[in-house]
């Protein structure tokens, strides 16, 4: 039986006449790591905001532990570590003084040792007693990711945690993301307009669009759900194009460049495919399936 | 030998009751220069328009010709005519004629009114007016005018010290018609005091009183102290 | 947690550079003032006395450290507002600009209190700054000037007043001084809250004072009514404990609208950030 942690209904928010949400409902299990996916102005950053109490909704409801938010701010936010947006520090104070403050208003008694062991568990050891003025983007958001954790909070929330990363902070981010789950059970909420790091992340997640949420589930089954399109490189393709049209007819087949194709098909149809080819002679150099979610992605945002 | 004895009788009554201003200022000089110097305490009392001022006491220190000084722990206020210049501008001889002014009764004194004008041009002193108590030869009242502090009025009261004509109080009143408070040092950002204006109308004398004791004369004062800054 | 937000609160002002602005700029203020007065200050004296100094003889140690000290505050009320508004104009706003208001908000501790500690935080770093200046005041002028009698020129006339006479004057003045500086630290922290930036409310604190304080001085029947209740005017109320007699129902007045004011600029911020929405 799934545990609730975070149940949105209906969340609305305006900005004056804009509307920044309208119908924004999902729910967040206990041990997910919940993907928010969704286009840059979606709603997603208002969404959690709403989520922390930075912003007030204009109606709808939001559970959080299976209480209610706004009347049990405080005792809520004490099982909360957060993140929005990127993680903003007084730059004039050292990392270890920085934990220091948010450690003594997040309602935990953190020793010195507890802040060298978390800094030492995001990869900043040694770095403690430098001013976080001269942090690099990454290890921002990675000493954002040690004041997240230190009260020891159930609950993490991280609003768009690898933008402005390189490719290596990216990675960085990802595995501590990954490794909160699986070392300490934590439940993530995890913002992003990347379907890719949503796909490598999350288990469960939410495509919001204009305000509102489209879908919802988990991440295999939306996945599963959709077409492949099948890119096989092989000699002489435009004779397989036309063995393709003759023995299965309601396929889609086209030649994308040089000596590859593409077929979208059912998952089920890949193996027919591969046996038919080799059999009638064709060499095939290389078989790849592609996913059409960012397709389907894609649509949504469009529609 | 009883009509020469009424006759020196009346002459000595009529010489004492009627010596001319010139004796007088003579004898009052001659007094003064029995002082060479003194110290004395005094208990400094001001009550002028604008000014408000508790009492202070202070050591007045004075050495013949001109030497004078006022030390004390607060602020003392004096008038800036008046204390030794009288007696300063007496001792010139031959710079001032004195004219007689005839007898009055001061205060219960029979005194002689005697005025001083100066026939230099470069003197301070315009014109100045005495009473001089013709029994003991000192001056019980001054009006003072001068050319750039307006005009004074000292009184003088003696005691013991009157031998030296060293008074017991002298209360100076001043003239306060020239005073002005000036605006630009006593503006606050926010004047709250609106109401307390200075009335034009109000009193535009001012006094101040000096009770002095513990006369030290002709002791020795040395110069130093003279020349020390407060 | 008010308290520990205090502390959090404490430990920022006191690690940034621009809060030693303020203490720097007093220091060098007072400096060049005693430098003036040590070199010059029988002039400043003579045009204080200018007008009785033609028939009245000022005998002791005027210029002594007790006048300077007055001098010093008198001419520093116009600017120590902005080295305050420098420091509590940047509370809340700073940390909108810097983005850690967004961590702030997100921790277990109710806004109404994140506001209460920049409060108390902006008032200890008055107060520091005051104790500052009456240090300077009344501790360094006085070994250097001396003690002795004072002479406060107002604008009833001359009031020497003496030596003994004075200490506590001064440590009422700077009680009431200190009322006037935290009604601008709460304006600044005030305007702090509606701001994103630190600029903006700095510049309206002074524009404020500014604006008031022209109202104040013009002898305008129009503004007659409400010159009594704006706070600039009562920020000179240090000095009626320089008036003989003392008017006691003024320096009331001049405190009860001072904590009024405060009461009210505390309470419009803590109302203005319960409803802000936080999207820095």
């Amino acid at each position: 039986m799934n545990e609730p942690i975070i149940e949105v209904k209906q969340l609305a928010k305006k900005f004056g006449d804009f509307e920044a949400v309208k119908d924004v409902s999902f729910t967040v299990n206990k041990g997910d790591v919940f993907g928010f996916l969704g286009p840059n102005g979606a709603g997603k950053s208002t969404t959690i905001r709403c989520l922390l109490s930075l912003i007030s909704p204009n109606s709808g409801s939001i559970a959080i532990f299976g209480q209610n938010l706004s009347s049990n701010r405080s005792q809520i936010l004490n099982n909360i570590g957060s993140i929005i947006e990127k993680p903003d520090f007084y730059r004039y104070l050292s990392a270890e003084k920085n934990l220091e403050i948010f450690a003594r208003i997040s309602g935990s008694d953190s020793s010195k040792k507890d802040i060298q062991e978390m800094l030492e568990f995001v990869g900043l050891n040694g770095r403690g007693k430098d001013k976080v003025k001269g942090f690099s983007h990454g290890m921002k958001q990675r000493l954002g990711i040690a004041q997240t954790l230190l009260h020891k909070p159930d609950l993490i929330i991280l609003d768009e945690p690898t933008t402005g990363l390189d490719p290596q902070g990216i990675i960085e981010v990802r595995n501590l993301i990954l490794r909160l789950k699986t070392e300490q059970n934590k439940t993530v909420v995890l913002s992003s307009h990347q379907l890719s790091e949503i796909e490598i992340i999350a288990n469960r997640m939410v495509i919001i669009n204009k305000g509102k949420s489209v879908i919802e589930g988990s991440v295999e089954a939306l996945v599963n759900e959709q077409e492949l399109l099948l890119q096989i490189e092989l000699n002489n393709p435009e004779n397989a194009i036309k063995l393709l049209a003759t023995e299965y007819p309601n396929l889609v087949v086209k030649h994308l460049y040089g000596s590859t194709i593409e077929i979208a098909v059912e998952k089920d149809m890949v193996p027919k495919i591969n046996y038919l080819l080799v059999n009638k002679g064709f060499e095939i150099h290389s078989l790849e399936p592609k996913r059409k979610l960012e397709d389907f992605f894609m649509k949504i945002i469009q529609e | 030998m009883k009509n020469i004895f009424l006759t020196l009788t009346i002459f000595c009554s009529f010489s004492l009751s009627c010596q001319t201003a010139d004796e007088l200022v003579s004898l009052i000089i001659r007094k003064i220069e029995l002082v060479k110097d003194y110290s004395v305490s005094a208990n400094i009392k001001a009550d002028i328009p604008l000014i408000k001022v508790l009492p202070v006491n202070a050591t007045i220190y004075f050495k013949q010709k001109d030497k004078f000084k006022v030390v004390s722990k607060g602020i003392a206020i004096l008038p800036k005519q008046g204390f030794t210049d009288v007696s300063s501008f007496l001792s010139k001889k031959g710079t001032y004629v004195s004219v007689d002014g005839g007898l009055v009764v001061l205060n219960g004194i029979k005194a002689h009114i005697v005025t001083v004008i100066p026939t230099v041009e470069n003197s301070d002193i315009v014109l100045a007016k005495l009473w001089v108590d013709i029994k003991q030869n000192v001056i019980i009242k001054t009006d003072l005018t001068t050319r750039g502090s307006g005009s004074v009025t000292i009184d003088y009261i003696y005691g013991y010290q009157v031998g030296y004509a060293l008074p017991d109080k002298i209360t100076f009143t001043v003239d306060v018609k020239k005073f002005k408070m000036p605006k630009s040092v006593s503006a606050d950002i926010n004047n709250t005091e609106k109401n307390k204006k200075p009335d034009p109308n109000k009193s535009k004398k001012g006094t101040i009183t000096i009770s002095l004791t513990n006369y030290t004369v002709n002791k020795g004062i040395s110069d130093e102290i003279f020349k020390k800054k407060d | 947690m008010l308290l520990k937000n205090t502390y959090n609160e404490f430990i920022k002002i006191i690690a940034k550079p621009r809060s030693y602005i303020g203490l720097g700029v007093l220091t060098a203020l007072i400096l060049v003032i005693l430098f003036a007065m040590k070199a010059d200050g029988s002039s400043y004296i003579s045009f204080v006395t200018a007008s009785f100094e033609q028939t009245l003889s000022f005998n002791g140690n005027i210029l002594n450290g007790n006048l300077i000290a007055f001098i010093i505050l008198q001419m520093l009320i116009v600017h120590i507002p902005l080295l305050v508004a420098l420091v509590t104009g940047d509370l809340i706003s700073g940390e909108a600009a810097m983005g850690t208001i967004r961590m702030l908000a997100t921790k277990p501790i109710s806004r109404t209190n994140i506001v209460l500690s920049k409060f108390i935080a902006g008032a200890v770093y008055t107060l520091i700054l005051t104790i500052w200046l009456a240090f300077l005041a009344l501790v360094v002028v006085k070994w250097m000037f001396g003690s002795g009698d004072m002479i406060v020129l107002n604008s009833s006339g001359l009031v020497i007043l003496q030596e003994g006479d004075i200490f506590w004057r001064y440590g009422c003045s700077f009680i009431v001084a200190y009322l006037a500086l935290l009604t601008v630290s709460s304006l600044s922290i005030c305007l702090s809250a509606f701001a994103e930036n630190s600029i903006g409310p700095i510049v309206s604190t002074m524009g404020i004072i500014i604006l008031f304080t022209i109202i104040g001085s013009l002898d305008v029947t129009v503004f007659d009514s409400i010159k009594k209740f704006l706070f600039t005017t009562h920020m000179a109320s240090w000095r009626s404990f320089f008036e003989d007699p003392i008017n006691l129902k003024d320096i009331w007045q001049s405190i009860i609208i001072l904590v009024v004011h405060n009461i009210l600029l505390v309470g419009i911020a803590v109302i203005k950030f319960n409803k802000k929405d936080i999207t820095s």
